[in-house]
């Protein structure tokens, strides 16, 4: 796993394989392996890989490449060791990370990440992990129950539901226009 | 110890209660109207006239209220209450029933949420009732970052309390009916699991006595429904935090003890930290829908009273536990976030209007009711009495001026409305004095006799100041009530950090103009009778520096170290208490935490366990609106997204997976570069560091 890599062949692009391992560093670093150590050599180990793979198509990005093949490892690596291959990518991964997360594998044995064939205890610990995300459903019904509002109701029905604020203030309007006439026209006689 | 609680007697306490309050306030009006005997009546006289036996009504109330607390505190508590009834002798032989601890949080601190619930776990370990507890966490959060720091916080209380299985995180994807909603939700999915919930605010606290206290009270008496505890604030910096908890620990005790034995078995319910019998809360208390024209206003706001009353209804009972020890709350930091929360409780006690005259509902539940609308119509009511009184004085005044006669002002009667204003004000602060009393014994936990002499004197001041601000803004809040209107309101911090005074200019700023401005006519047409005003616009001038001033952390601290303003919890920290301040998420990175469900593995791996799994593979097609989302998210980034549409990206478990894979696969051109800059940083993201692998990464 750990063997030396071949001088990069002359038709490769340096910079984008720098990317595509500094890509590769940032994504095993987030598995929080408690050995950095650990994590140089995974990434040496799928640059081999990578670099193998990009000398038959080398049409194809490195960062790509390289970045494919770890999500394949490690998707493989916790199908295999969960034995969960009838669930979805998705699912497998999920219930993977969780395992990894509960099981602490990372901190405790991190030269087994990705270490094939995982040694029966620590497979073990990673089977037994179970996440409860909540109990089972047990359904009830919560209705209102018939109110009954009182004479409130009534009233408001008389006059909030015919309410219109617009011809009320028109209304308003209109009758205070009628007392300001009718206050000019016989102020004088008051 | 104890005596056989009866509803006759109940009723007889209210009959002597509302007898009283109904007393005072005919006394305080046949003044009012003798100080008015011999002079001309002006129209705005008439409109005093009227408003006063309402406002008049309230202050009467409030001072029995605390004439009772105070009686009740002299004789060392009621015999007559649930509390101290026969089970307590027995208390330890009860057994406990299935108790969930619902929390419902909508964007709120998440390590200090979930530190809350660990002290509680704790806490209930100690007394080896565990077994009989589950925590649900109802999350309504739509804010994105919350979200997924929520589910981290869950996760890791599980990991550390090794509670997998009995403390639970549910996240509503459809918000409905706010707080309620969410509480009918968790009754409606898990409710028949349990026969008690104990509901709590994201505030609160609780400690494991008490919540063990609580089961058995209730699993002795089946006729209780509710069992409300008082909540006791703690944890302020702020000075108007700390002014707030004193105020509430000095005065506090009296009025609930007052109302607990107003009320006996129809007592409150504030919504949280409370005990409910689930099955007549799922059979009774849905909340009716108000028959209100507009359908989006037919939702109950303020869900709490309502439910009291239906529970009441249904002939269950309802009690404050008003001495129990181990209930805690926070108040709000600052005068801004006090409004904000003040504008939502009026919305919901003013529609509180529909339940008072509805059949069925017993008088204790509509005298909840009235007092609870009161709270906020007086506001309103007290500024139409100053304007009438000040037009009233100014008639009067230039009557006076331009009668032959200057004796018709009525110098005789003078001495009714000196005695009114006397009354008044001892029905005022005699609730304070009394409850001033009850905590003498305790003098030594408030910083000793003189600071908690002083700290009393100063919460007055500062209380004095305060009214006139609140006053408007209340008045403003009903008449938006009211009348469907919207008050603009300015961004405001959340935290114990302080307001900015640009904000409290751009707040208050108008009341300090509405105060010179109104000071200067008063002046100006009223001459010395503008005196009895000042109070008022002193309060309005200041409204943007007390507000400033007052939400300063540093002061509140200060004046703590000076024994000032200092409670109990301060002296004498409770268990359930520790290391809930500080709480704040310390940010590694500059990146948003919702990014880390798309970059970090762990993250994305508790979010997906926690949202629904599609059955379909991966390889089915997103939507045609799905699918642009994850374009323009990894083109564009994180900030291209608004906040309904990340949340529609995290619902579905699919999009996640997929993005996750994309954003790690893709090369650099093609992501926008604060992917990249999310790559490099994802190994030291906050939620790994601090909830998912805390300290032993370090240490590894």
């Amino acid at each position: 796993m750990a063997s030396i890599n071949p001088p990069p062949a002359p038709f490769e692009n340096q910079a984008a394989w720098n990317e595509a391992y500094e890509r590769l560093v940032h994504f095993l670093n987030t598995f929080a392996l408690g050995d950095s150590a650990q994590v140089s050599r995974l990434a040496l180990h799928l640059l081999d890989q990578a670099r193998q793979l990009h000398r038959n198509d080398t049409s194809r990005n490195p960062t790509v490449l390289i970045m494919e093949q770890a999500q394949k490892l490690v998707s493989s690596w916790l199908a295999t060791n969960l034995v969960e291959a009838d669930r979805s990518p998705s699912e497998i991964l999920a219930r993977g990370y969780v395992a990894l997360l509960l099981s602490r594998m990372f901190l405790v044995a991190p030269a087994s990440f990705l270490a094939s064939p995982l040694p029966e205890d620590l497979r073990q610990s990673l089977r037994q992990t179970l996440l409860i995300t909540g109990p089972n459903l047990n359904i009830s019904s919560m209705t209102p129950r018939h109110f009954d509002y009182g004479p409130m109701l009534g009233l408001a029905r008389q006059t909030w539901h015919r309410f219109d604020l617009k011809s009320t203030l028109l209304a308003l309007l209109f009758w205070a226009g009628v007392y300001g006439v009718l206050y000019a026209c016989f102020s004088n006689f008051l | 110890m104890s005596a056989p609680f009866s509803e006759s007697m109940a009723g007889a306490r209210r009959t002597v209660f509302v007898g009283a309050s109904i007393f005072l306030t005919a006394s305080g009006f046949a003044l009012m109207v003798n100080s008015y005997t011999g002079q001309k009546m002006f129209g705005w006289d008439y409109v005093v006239l009227t408003l006063f036996p309402l406002l008049f009504s309230q202050i009467a109330l409030g001072f029995i209220l605390a004439l009772f607390g105070f009686f009740d505190w002299l004789r060392g508590g009621d015999p007559f209450h649930l509390m101290r009834q026969s089970w307590r002798e027995r208390e330890n032989s009860i057994p406990l029933a299935a108790t969930a601890i619902v929390v419902p949080v909508f964007n709120e601190e998440v390590a200090r949420v979930s530190q809350a619930i660990a002290n509680m776990w704790r806490s209930l370990e100690k007394t080896g009732e565990i077994d009989h507890f589950d925590f649900y966490v109802c999350s309504d959060s739509n804010n994105a970052d919350h979200w997924i720091e929520e589910e981290c916080a869950w996760m890791s209380l599980c990991q550390k309390l090794n509670a997998f299985g009995k403390i639970f995180y549910r996240k509503r994807r459809h918000a409905i009916n706010g707080k309620s909603g969410n509480v009918a939700d968790f009754c409606r999915r898990w409710g028949k699991r349990y026969r008690y919930m104990i509901v709590l605010d994201a505030d609160s606290v609780m400690s494991g006595t008490t919540l063990v206290r609580l089961v058995r009270a209730m699993e002795a008496n089946p006729s209780v429904g509710i069992l409300q505890t008082q909540p006791l604030m703690v944890l302020g910096n702020s000075l108007f935090r700390r002014v707030l908890q004193f105020s509430s620990h000095v005065y506090g005790g009296i009025f609930s003890r007052g109302c607990s034995m107003a009320q006996m078995s129809s007592g409150s319910y504030w919504g949280h930290n409370a005990i409910i019998r689930v099955a007549p809360f799922i059979e009774h208390c849905d909340l009716p829908i108000l028959p209100v024209p507009n359908p989006g206003k037919r939702h109950v706001l303020s869900h709490d009273t309502v439910e009291a009353a239906l529970m009441r209804r249904a002939g269950y009972e309802v009690w404050i536990a008003y001495d129990e020890p181990g209930s805690y709350e926070e108040g709000p930091p600052n005068l801004s976030d006090m409004l904000k929360r003040d504008r939502r409780w009026c919305a919901g006690n003013l529609q509180h209007f529909w339940f008072l005259f509805a059949r069925h509902i017993e008088m204790g539940s509509r005298l909840q009711i009235w007092i609870g609308l009161m709270a906020y119509l007086c506001s309103p009511l007290w500024l139409a009495f100053l304007i009438a009184g000040s037009f009233g004085a100014y008639d009067r005044i230039r009557f006076l001026t331009l009668s032959a006669d200057p004796e018709d002002l009525g110098a005789a009667t003078s001495s009714h409305a000196m005695a009114l204003f006397i009354i008044t004000l001892v029905l005022l602060f005699t609730p304070r004095l009394l409850g001033l009393l009850t905590v003498l014994p305790q003098a030594r936990q408030y910083g000793g006799f003189f600071r908690l002499l002083i700290s009393v004197i100063l919460e007055n001041v500062l209380s004095i100041l305060l009214a006139p601000v609140l006053m408007i803004f209340h008045t403003l809040f009903v008449l938006q009530t009211v009348l469907g209107l919207q008050i603009k309101w300015t961004t405001q911090n959340r935290a114990d950090t302080g307001l900015t005074f640009t904000h409290c200019l751009v707040l208050y700023g108008w009341l300090s103009i509405l105060g010179v401005l109104a000071q200067g006519l008063a002046f100006f047409y009223l001459d010395k009778a503008c005196l009895w005003l000042l109070p008022i616009f002193i309060g309005w001038i200041l409204a943007p520096l007390l507000a400033w001033v007052t939400s300063w952390s540093p002061l509140g601290m200060m004046l703590k170290s000076r024994g000032l303003f200092v409670t109990p919890e301060e002296s004498q920290t409770p268990q359930e208490l520790m290391g809930l301040e500080e709480n704040d998420l310390p940010s590694s990175t500059s990146s948003p935490l919702w990014i880390q469900a798309l970059l970090c593995p762990y993250v994305q791996a508790v979010h997906l366990s926690m949202v629904r799994q599609r059955s379909s593979s991966s390889d089915d097609a997103p939507s045609s609106s799905l699918a642009d989302l994850r374009e323009r998210l990894i083109r564009e980034g994180p900030q291209a997204l608004n906040p309904r549409e990340k949340l529609r990206l995290l619902w579905d478990a699919e999009t996640v997976f997929w993005l996750h894979q994309q954003l790690w696969t893709l090369p650099a051109r093609k992501l926008h570069p604060s992917w990249l800059r999310g790559q490099a940083d994802c190994a030291q993201n906050p939620l790994l560091l601090n909830y998912l692998i805390p300290q032993e990464r370090g240490s590894a």
